[in-house]
């Protein structure tokens, strides 16, 4: 049966009628209240003229809001009457009238306005998992339990994922609450479409039904033959950027940016996926956020040295490192543990000085730093980042990202992609992206070790000075050693 | 002024027709008023989450989710025993997805209170005026194994809830859009900015559920456009509601529903001070 929505006001008021009938006299006062503003009106010129400045003013206000809700696209799992596609009387309940003709001010009447389905979106209860039939699994992560499926009334393939419920004494998971709520909120090309949320059989066995998609970029970098072009990076980052960009502007941090979360299609479409970290986030951000975020090899120094007020920067760094990773394959800092991590972030970029990050200091592991960071330090010049297929334009922007300095990372300003793809290399459009088989669970995948997204829960460590003295100078290099060096230390 | 919390989602679900027919006929089946259930509930929701010091947007949050579970989950709310849990559980729930969650234990405590004799609500404490002994703290001490009871059934209401209104948890509010309009029609009156945020709170309480059966523009501005008359202030000409969207049969319906909000909230409270112990039971769970 298809849907209606409540589209006649006179049914919705015998509905709920009971013991309002008095207040009918109140609606006729309404509608006898525009009558009397029609006699009222002041016909003169003048008044003529304002009131069509205004409506001008007012529409353009409108049209700007209306661009806004347009970006935000429609929901994923709404099931939009398309006015008259079933053929029935079935409309919309609502519909946003727009004026999408560009009505320059003065030239007289308004054309009619033009009628634009509203996404009119309902609730319902979930339906259950046996809608779908599995058909393989694709990989545990940290977690989650992804599979293939298929939706057996309408056959399409998607991905199931089975949400984790470790911790219910608190009772539903607050990270999968944020996991749901954000994704669900993020519309967006480049970020994987959630369908809707399905139960099994007890309340424990929540899965999130997402479309389904080839690839993920970790594994594609692993089985690659070659990297990627250059005029490829291109276009995977402007996704990638796009899709963060989106979130921010929604003010939802990731948290859990790296290639693993980055899945691709075979038409070199880029999906943002795994909100697991996922939160909304407040300007000024909220106090005491978590600093266990971030897999720690896409870590941002701030959260290594153990702030608890950050904000989209974080997100930046680990786009900074996808960045890299997509230049070579591989991951640009592949730290042990977060002392380690900070040594080779040094090791490439250089270390903070009072220049470059003033504040640096006043983070909480900071001090342990700080014996090792007055004495050789600032006399070095700054190493420079170096990727032989990347152009200075390139470069410069990396090494932006890569910030040390939370606030001299890019944040994201507008133009960027259009900026960016305009010079050369061009990016490369989507559809000339090569193919490649999809792993997606029909065989075993090789899997490099690499860590996991960190768990809720797990004690924070307060970095101590014996443990930079160990990293630093135990393997010889010391935190300012060479690339080389770190990257040896990197592969016992 | 107050930070930026959250991103102003511009658009609900909303109710279709037939979930309404079913709440009606649903309402029919039962003894108790429906309406006058859903408000007692939604006033007892809301005091809890005054006393739970929770920012009002998590309140009204709380609110509108426990209308979307009681349209999708038909005949549960009757059963006396889920008034109380599922008013507890969406506390708890919405203040979870906040930047201010509570725990479990503070909502059971804040709930006890609520429903005793000493209560603050006006409609449920008992009056003290002429009892010998007012009653004490022990009428609403919670002990360690009626919580432990409690928190098990809050937690899986909790997640009868989100599966019940498949986990859109999201709620666009209006209130924030109902102060950008104002300015929008270029009046400020802090007598009209108060009386549209009144309109927009009582109609969280209005048992026709508005917040399910219109989107926050048109709630907004209906509040503005019968706040404007009711101070006297002055909009502008014209059909000024068409810039934010919002036809004419819709604002009629909502200036008439926040209308009369103030004489049925009146009703219901004069009509329960009556029944005190009967709504004490009902809202508790009598078994
Ligand atoms: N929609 C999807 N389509 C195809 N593969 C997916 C999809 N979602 C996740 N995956 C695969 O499952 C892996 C783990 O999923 P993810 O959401 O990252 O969960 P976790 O929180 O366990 O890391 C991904 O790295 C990817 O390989
Ligand atoms: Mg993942």
């Amino acid at each position: 049966m298809p849907e209606k929505y409540v589209r006649d006001k006179t049914e919705l008021k015998g509905l709920s009628r009971g013991r309002w009938k008095e207040s009918e006299e109140l609606e006729v006062s309404v509608i006898k209240g525009k009558s009397r503003w029609a006699q009222d009106e002041d016909d003169s010129a003048a008044s003529i003229a304002q009131r069509k400045r205004e409506k001008e003013e007012q529409r353009r206000a409108k049209e700007d809001r209306l661009r806004q809700a347009d970006a935000q696209q429609v929901h994923p799992s709404t099931p939009v009457d398309a006015p008259g596609a079933n053929g029935d009387v079935a409309r919309p309940s609502k519909r946003l009238r727009t004026h999408v003709d560009t009505h320059r001010p003065g030239d007289g009447h308004a054309t009619e306005p033009q009628l634009l389905p509203f996404p009119a979106r309902r609730f319902a209860a979930c339906r259950d998992v046996d809608e779908y039939e599995r058909l393989n699994e694709i990989e545990e992560g940290s977690y989650g339990l992804v599979s293939r499926a298929r939706e057996k009334a309408t056959g399409s393939v998607v991905a199931l994922k089975k949400l984790k419920m470790d911790h219910a004494n608190d009772g539903f998971p607050v990270t999968g609450l944020r996991e749901i709520q954000t994704l669900m909120a993020s519309r967006h090309a480049h970020i994987v479409r959630l369908r809707e949320v399905v139960t099994g059989s007890t309340w424990k066995d929540i899965y999130l039904v997402m479309d389904f998609l080839e690839h993920d970029l970790k594994t594609l970098l692993e089985d690659m033959a070659e990297p990627f072009l250059p005029s490829e990076i291109k276009t995977l980052m402007l996704q990638i950027v796009s899709a963060t960009q989106h979130l921010h502007s929604h003010w939802i941090l990731h948290r859990d940016l790296k290639t693993s979360n980055l899945l691709m299609n075979n038409r070199g479409e880029i999906k943002l996926a795994d909100f697991g970290m996922a939160r909304y986030t407040s300007q000024p951000p909220p106090p005491k956020l978590t600093q266990l975020v971030v897999t720690l090899w896409y870590r941002s120094p701030e959260l290594l040295l153990g702030t608890d007020t950050y904000g989209a920067e974080i997100d930046i760094w680990s786009l900074g490192c996808i960045f890299g990773e997509l230049l070579t394959r591989d991951p640009m800092f592949q730290g042990k543990n977060e002392v380690d991590q900070l040594s080779r972030i040094f090791a490439l970029l250089g270390p903070p000085t009072r220049e470059n990050w003033p504040d640096f200091r006043s983070l909480p592991n900071a001090k342990a730093l700080h014996p090792l960071l007055s004495s050789s330090s600032a006399s070095k010049p700054q190493p420079q980042l170096n990727f032989p297929y990347l152009t200075t334009s390139g470069h410069r922007l990396l090494s932006s990202m890569l910030s040390l300095n939370p606030s001299s990372r890019p944040p994201h300003p507008r133009s960027w992609p259009t900026r960016t793809s305009q010079r050369r290399p061009r990016p490369k459009p989507k559809e000339f992206f090569p193919t490649f088989p999809s792993k997606a669970g029909q065989e075993r995948r090789r899997r490099r070790e690499t860590p996991n997204a960190p768990l809720r829960g797990e004690k924070v460590k307060l970095l101590g000075v014996e443990d930079f003295a160990r990293e630093s100078f135990g393997a010889g290099g010391g935190i300012l050693a060479g690339r080389e060096e770190a990257e040896e230390r990197g592969s016992r | 002024m107050a930070p930026i919390t959250e991103v102003e989602h511009l658009t609900n679900p909303l109710v279709t027709v037939e979930q309404l027919y079913s709440l009606q006929d649903d309402d029919r089946n039962h003894a108790e008023n429906g309406q006058s259930v859903r408000y007692a509930q939604a006033v007892l929701t809301q005091a809890a989450g005054i006393l739970l010091r929770l920012p009002q947007d998590v309140v009204a949050t709380s609110l509108v989710l426990l209308q979307r579970f009681w349209v999708e989950n038909l005949g549960q709310g009757h059963a006396t025993a889920d008034l109380k849990i599922a008013s507890e559980a969406s506390i708890y729930l919405s203040a979870k997805l906040s930047f201010t969650p509570v725990s479990p234990r503070s909502v059971c405590n804040v709930y006890a209170y609520l429903l005793s004799t000493s209560s603050s609500l006006p409609f449920i404490g008992c009056p003290p005026p002429s009892a010998a002994t007012p009653p004490g703290p022990q009428s609403y001490y919670v002990s360690e194994g009626s919580y432990e009871r409690e928190r098990e059934k809050i937690l899986l209401c909790e997640s009868l809830i989100l599966s019940s209104i498949g986990f859109d948890v999201h709620v666009a509010l209006p209130h924030t859009l109902a102060l950008t309009y104002v300015q929008a029609l270029g009046v400020s009156s802090r007598k009209l900015v108060k009386r549209v945020l009144e309109h927009l709170n009582g109609g969280l309480l209005s048992p026709q559920l508005l917040y399910l059966t219109h989107q926050p523009n048109a709630l907004a501005v209906a509040a503005i456009y019968l706040a404007a008359k009711e101070v006297g202030v002055k909009l502008v000409d014209g059909n000024w509601w068409e810039v934010f969207d919002v036809e004419r049969e819709d604002l009629g319906f909502l200036v008439l529903a926040f209308g009369s909000f103030v004489g049925f909230a009146a009703a219901e409270k004069e009509r329960w001070e009556n029944e005190r112990e009967k709504l004490r039971e009902l809202l508790s769970g009598g078994g």
